[in-house]
């Protein structure tokens, strides 16, 4: 599950936005203004539960011990598991980046490829492994091996594009290699650091299956559960308020942290070619940290997965209803990530064509969407469509809408780094040459723009095929994709049948995050 | 795509197939929101399909949130038919008059203990409260006598259930119904400090199995189902049947209904009728649910504990309070 | 005695042989330019001087102390030498008093006071102590990252290339401060750099580097009259190259007879005039008759260029050099005042001031 502030976020340089303010079309405008307060609606469906529900019941459905205890679940599992990988992803991305590692390239790529396992099937492979794995430690170790690569991209792609230079300044005015880490090389990846943790942070908050195999209880499990026991109750619907609160604090957070810094480089000439440092007797536990990770991380789920495919044979290869559940994945991906680049369209245009404050209000109201979790989402549409737009509830297109809000900062991202590259002097030429507005943007921007409309579909794709709580939701009757098909199997303990589901889940992941792994590598330039 | 005229068109024609999407499954015949285990409600559709011709969809969930969800789109609700493993989901729709009344001679087929008052629900099937137990860790002699015993200090950090899951919740309405409120919420309060929570039954037989916990409470099938299979999770199980009339006896009805807003309502009044006849009565016998067949002379799987001899206590399901269970339980913490 | 001595040092990139055996004696408190087109090992050179990297084979002795031998090597953080980069590299995630300070320890009492003094060492002005480093132009990021080398009170200071980023305007003003300032701390000083001007006003001694090796070293002087070879003559500056025979300190070449640098005697050789030892004097066709000894020219090009303006002279009297088809009609370029240079077309009569140097 992965809804969410998409990885590039932080990988990008500071706005882009060099170019002259330029008046947007108005019927642009109007899109992104629609766009956003759609997005909006959630958050404000949750407010205005909370205001029918009555201050009383509120605080008696959110001031009780059993909130409490879910506080302190979801808080130590954040306090513990954010700082262990950004530990692991830092050591791992210098390694892989900045020293002499045998097989570094290799080793960069498996530090990527656990996130074509959805988070959920980690825990199914490590429940397996080990039956009797459960509470705060084991989400603490299952989270941090599914969710390091979010902070790996980012961290490895900002140490590549660090300028070698200042390290070198450094060592000359007298500090040792460790100080230079410290003192250099640290302060500069705080940015990277900070996005990443925020979108694992968000995802620790946002994850259900994850947590409900090794049975520890978070905000989002309790939602379900409450969901599953009341359907759309007030109880479920303030667990989501409280939730949404987290996912603000973890925002604040990142914001305060973050600061108003940018570490743009200094200075024109170019930056000179990093130098690899010599590990010498460190390589050999260096390599052992990456062959630990990458065991725990690929190894256990392709272990489990194979050997519950062995253990199934032939007869969990149901064919029908395998092709059944694949074809309906495949087509809500397209389908979910071509309606999520269609509505980011508008809104990228304006941030780099016509940036202004309206459009970094409308944009922030995306972003804070996208990182609420996919079951507050869900819970507001059901609600929402039930009561007032019942011709629209458990329709293709409802569950379309669900996936454009949680996954269109990814495809925002993408888009606008694209429209960034695309010179507006373009744009302008065809309308010169007779172009009319509409049609000239379509023969300029965003035919140079489909690249990166893709790599953000692609991304967008990669959210919905392991979309599980808001499918289960929202999705239209009859439907059953290989996400739920796998919950399903696996609920049931039937792991042998539910493995053919891990597996298709994976391999079709595999190549998006092989894009998503090459993409980061072209944006810092190399 | 040469233009944005055919961009736009290809968006208006994928548009248009999602609005089109629901109508051509309402047209293809019945919707059923099951929260029957799912296996054997595609045995139950995939048989009335072979026999009658008409096409059932299966939305898969639970009993608590499909109830709840009917309830919420009241009488715009998509769903023709709803089976439960629980009668207190049945009860809730019931109350909240979205049931049409069921056929006669469907309820001819069936005992009136397994059918509501009303007859605006009717049984289709039945299963009983188990204590599962390891049987490494526990000896015959130390078992609980009583379901309450589970609440004795003595049993802390030692027992196991799925308290999200409309089973177990189904148990606390008949504990409800038999001992009162207050004795259900200290019940429940004492619960919340000695037993570990599990997300589903199979989980929780799965746990006692490697022994990570000594019991759990649970279904029965949940047992024979997986010794039919490879009893990889319950080969160090065993049951224990309290018995006694005592609450941990319960024999719970799963229901079927047709709903009042259903715009196939012959298609689905038939439906039910099919599966609480010979032919989905037989499947209850013969297939891998091992949930007890409450049809008149169904016969339940021969390796079952008969049904007469479980001594259950006396319930009456038409009146299980779930809204009323869910607030205890989120009063408790359990939820 | 030299307070810095590089000896036979070899540095290899995979199969590019980055540094060929190079050897350098720097005396104390003096300035060495070190020149050369890029790409010819002088960066890596400072690089293996400041420690950032070791060379394979050779010795770095600084004030006695031997910094590498062989493999062996001194890490630059114990070296005690300051460097300042191209570009600065200022801590982007530091103040401007911060990047300064970077280097002193951090419970130092007088870290405040020494930061200020630093400050106004290299002429920055108080205020920009609390800015960050993007919010600097390019010299007064120099002047930060000088500063902030100065700082450790580094026993040698390393400058690569540090004002080619810089306007031309700024450069010089720049270079010259710097040098001033170092020369007032007593500071050794190495300058990299790849242009030549630079290296000729900055340094005692120059360097010039080629292939990774120095094909010649001296003062500036000595360098720009008596290069080595045409390539080092053509690198610092331009250069009129002529064949001629030379005979008791006189060449016989395309522009007659002219003083040279040595007394040996040789039928062939080559002999290089600066193009400032020419002078120009305007004439006429009719000036020219009865006057063979003397060298005359027709101005065929002339380019304004504001100060200077380059024209190119095509010699029209020839005193029978030993091999004329070499030069031609090649025609003379000649870099004049713009002031009042001679137009397309006028005859002009040259005249060579001072000795013009012979190639070995």
């Amino acid at each position: 599950m992965q809804s969410a502030v998409d990885l590039a976020r932080s990988g990008l340089p500071p706005r882009m936005r060099r170019r002259a303010q330029r008046r947007a079309a108005p019927w642009l405008v109007a899109a992104a203004i629609f766009v956003s307060l759609l997005a909006l609606l959630p958050l404000a469906f949750i407010i205005w539960i909370a205001v029918q529900t009555g201050w009383e019941t509120v605080s008696a459905l959110v001031f009780r011990p059993r909130v409490g205890e879910l506080v302190v679940n979801t808080g130590l599992l954040v306090l513990l598991a954010v700082p262990i990988a950004i530990t692991l992803s830092v050591t791992l991305a210098w390694l892989t980046e900045r020293s002499n590692l045998p097989g570094a390239r290799l080793w960069s790529w498996l530090c990527v490829a656990p996130l074509a396992i959805p988070a959920f099937v980690h825990s199914y492979a490590w429940i397996t492994m080990v039956p009797g794995l459960h509470g705060l430690w084991a989400g603490v170790l299952v989270s941090v091996i599914a969710y390091f690569p979010f902070l790996y991209l980012p961290v490895s792609a900002a140490l590549r594009r660090l300028d070698p230079a200042l390290e070198d300044a450094a060592a000359a005015l007298g500090l040792g290699p460790w100080r230079v880490f410290w003192r250099v090389v640290l302060p500069q990846l705080r940015l990277a650091i900070c996005g990443g943790s925020l979108l694992v942070g968000l995802h620790l908050l946002a994850e259900y299956g994850l947590y409900v195999f090794i049975r520890f209880d978070t905000f989002t499990t309790a939602i379900v559960d409450q969901f599953q026991s009341t359907f759309n109750g007030p109880a479920a619907n303030m667990l989501a308020g409280v939730l949404v609160t987290c996912c603000f604090v973890l925002l604040g957070l990142e914001v305060l942290v973050r600061g108003e810094e940018r570490y743009a480089r200094v200075g024109s000439g170019a930056a000179r070619y990093q130098q690899r440092m010599n590990l010498s007797r460190a390589t050999l536990p260096s390599l052992l940290l990456l062959v630990v990770t990458t065991l725990l991380a690929l190894g256990v789920p392709f272990v489990t997965i194979g050997r519950w495919l062995i253990a199934g044979g032939a007869d969990v290869w149901r064919l029908d209803e395998i092709g059944l559940a694949l074809g309906q994945t495949l087509f809500l991906s397209l389908a979910g990530a071509l309606l999520a680049t269609v509505a980011a369209m508008p809104m990228a245009w304006i941030s780099i064509r016509a940036p202004g404050p309206l459009q970094r209000l409308l944009e922030g109201c995306n972003y804070i969407v996208g990182s609420l979790p996919g079951v507050v989402i869900a819970l507001a549409l059901v609600t929402i469509t039930v009561r007032i737009a019942m011709p629209l509830y458990q329709t293709l297109f409802t569950i379309l809408v669900a996936y454009s809000l949680m996954f269109l900062p990814r495809a925002l991202v993408s888009l606008r780094a694209s429209i960034a590259q695309a010179p507006v002097e373009l744009e302008r030429a065809a309308a010169s040459l007779g172009r009319r507005p509409l049609n000239a943007l379509w023969s300029t921007t965003i035919r140079l723009s489909a690249p990166g409309a893709a790599a953000g579909m692609a991304l967008v794709a990669l959210g919905i095929m392991n979309e599980l709580t808001a499918t289960q939701m929202l999705a239209p009757n009859g439907t059953r994709t290989l996400a739920m098909a796998f919950w399903s199997y696996s609920g049931e303990i039937d792991y042998a049948s539910a493995a053919p589901y891990a597996f298709i889940m994976v391999a079709m992941s595999l190549p998006l995050t092989w894009l998503l792994y090459v993409q980061s590598k072209r944006m810092a330039g190399r | 795509m040469k233009s944005p005229f055919l961009a736009l068109a290809s968006v208006a024609a994928l548009a248009i197939s999602l609005a089109a999407g629901p109508a051509t499954a309402e047209d293809a015949g019945i919707i059923v929101y099951n929260a029957q285990h799912e296996s054997l409600a595609k045995e139950w559709a995939e048989g009335f399909t072979r026999d009658t011709g008409i096409k059932v969809t299966l939305r898969n969930g639970g009993d608590s949130d499909f109830s709840n969800q009917i309830v919420a789109e009241g009488a715009s609700s998509p769903a023709d038919v709803f089976l439960t493993e629980n009668s207190p989901a049945m009860v809730l729709v019931e109350n909240a008059g979205l049931f049409a009344p069921v056929d006669a001679d469907t309820l001819a087929q069936v005992p009136r203990d397994y059918q509501a008052a009303s007859a605006k629900w009717v049984g289709v099937a039945a299963r009983s409260t188990v204590f599962a137990y390891n049987t490494t860790k526990l000896k015959a002699d130390q078992l609980p006598k009583s379901m309450l015993d589970l609440a004795d200090p003595s049993w802390k950090g030692r027992w196991a259930a799925s308290p999200s899951g409309a089973d177990f919740q189904a148990i606390v309405s008949a504990l409800l119904q038999l001992k009162g409120e207050a004795a259900t919420a200290d019940w429940l309060k004492a619960m919340k400090e000695n037993f570990t929570a599990y997300k589903g039954n199979s989980t929780v037989m799965k746990a006692v199995n490697a022994g990570e916990i000594e019991g759990g409470l649970i279904y029965h099938y949940y047992y024979f189902g997986d010794q039919a299979k490879t009893g990889e999770n319950s080969k160090n199980v065993a049951l224990h049947y309290f018995k006694n009339q005592d609450p941990g006896a319960f024999v719970s009805v799963s229901g079927g209904g047709v709903l009042a807003s259903s715009k196939h309502p012959k298609e689905a009044q038939a439906f039910l009728k099919w599966v609480t006849g010979k032919g989905g009565q037989e499947i209850l016998k013969n297939g891998t649910s091992f949930e007890y067949a409450v049809g008149k002379g169904a016969d339940s799987n021969p390796k079952l504990v008969p049904l007469a001899d479980l001594q259950a206590p006396k319930v009456d399901a038409t009146t299980l309070n779930s809204k009323k269970v869910t607030d205890l339980m989120t009063a408790a913490g359990l939820l | 005695m030299s307070f810095l001595e590089l000896g036979n040092l070899h540095k290899h990139y995979g199969p590019v042989a980055a540094l060929a055996g190079v050897d350098l004696n720097v005396a104390s408190g003096s300035r060495t330019a070190i020149v050369g087109p890029s790409g010819c090992g002088k960066t890596t050179l400072l690089r293996l001087i400041a420690g950032f990297e070791a060379p394979d084979q050779g010795r770095i002795v600084l004030d006695g102390q031997v910094l590498a031998n062989g493999g062996a090597a001194v890490p630059a953080h114990r070296r005690g030498i300051g460097v300042v980069a191209q570009d600065g590299a200022l801590f982007p995630h530091l103040t401007i008093s911060d990047n300064i300070g970077f280097g002193m320890g951090r419970d130092d009492d007088r870290r405040a006071e020494r930061i200020v003094e630093l400050a106004y060492i290299v002429g920055l002005d108080k205020a920009i102590l609390k800015r960050r480093p993007h919010e600097l132009s390019g010299g007064q990021q120099q002047r930060v990252a000088l500063a902030r080398a100065m700082a450790m009170k580094p026993r040698l200071m390393l400058l690569d290339e540090p004002f080619s980023a810089l306007d031309t305007g700024l450069r010089a003003s720049m270079r010259k401060a710097v040098a001033e300032l170092l020369e007032a701390a007593g500071i050794t000083t190495i300058l990299v750099t790849h242009d030549q001007a630079e290296a000729l006003s900055f340094a005692s001694q120059v360097a010039v580097m080629r292939d990774g090796k120095f094909s010649q070293v001296g003062t500036p002087r000595e360098l720009y009259l008596k290069p080595k070879d045409r390539m080092i003559a053509e690198f610092l500056g331009d250069a009129i190259i002529l064949p001629a025979s030379i005979s008791g300190g006189f060449a016989n070449s395309p522009l007659g007879r002219i003083a040279v640098d040595t007394s040996d005697s040789r039928d062939i050789a080559r002999i290089m005039l600066r193009p400032e030892q020419i002078g120009l004097k305007r004439t006429s066709r009719e000036g020219m008759s009865g006057t063979p000894d003397m060298l005359f020219g027709e101005v065929t090009e002339s380019e304004f260029a504001g100060s200077t303006c380059t024209i190119a002279v095509r010699l029209l009297n020839n005193a029978d050099p030993p091999d004329a088809a070499a030069i031609g009609n090649t025609p003379l370029i000649l870099r004049k005042s713009g002031m009042d240079a001679p137009a397309v077309g006028e005859i002009v009569r040259l005249t060579v001031s001072g000795k013009a140097h012979v190639f070995a």
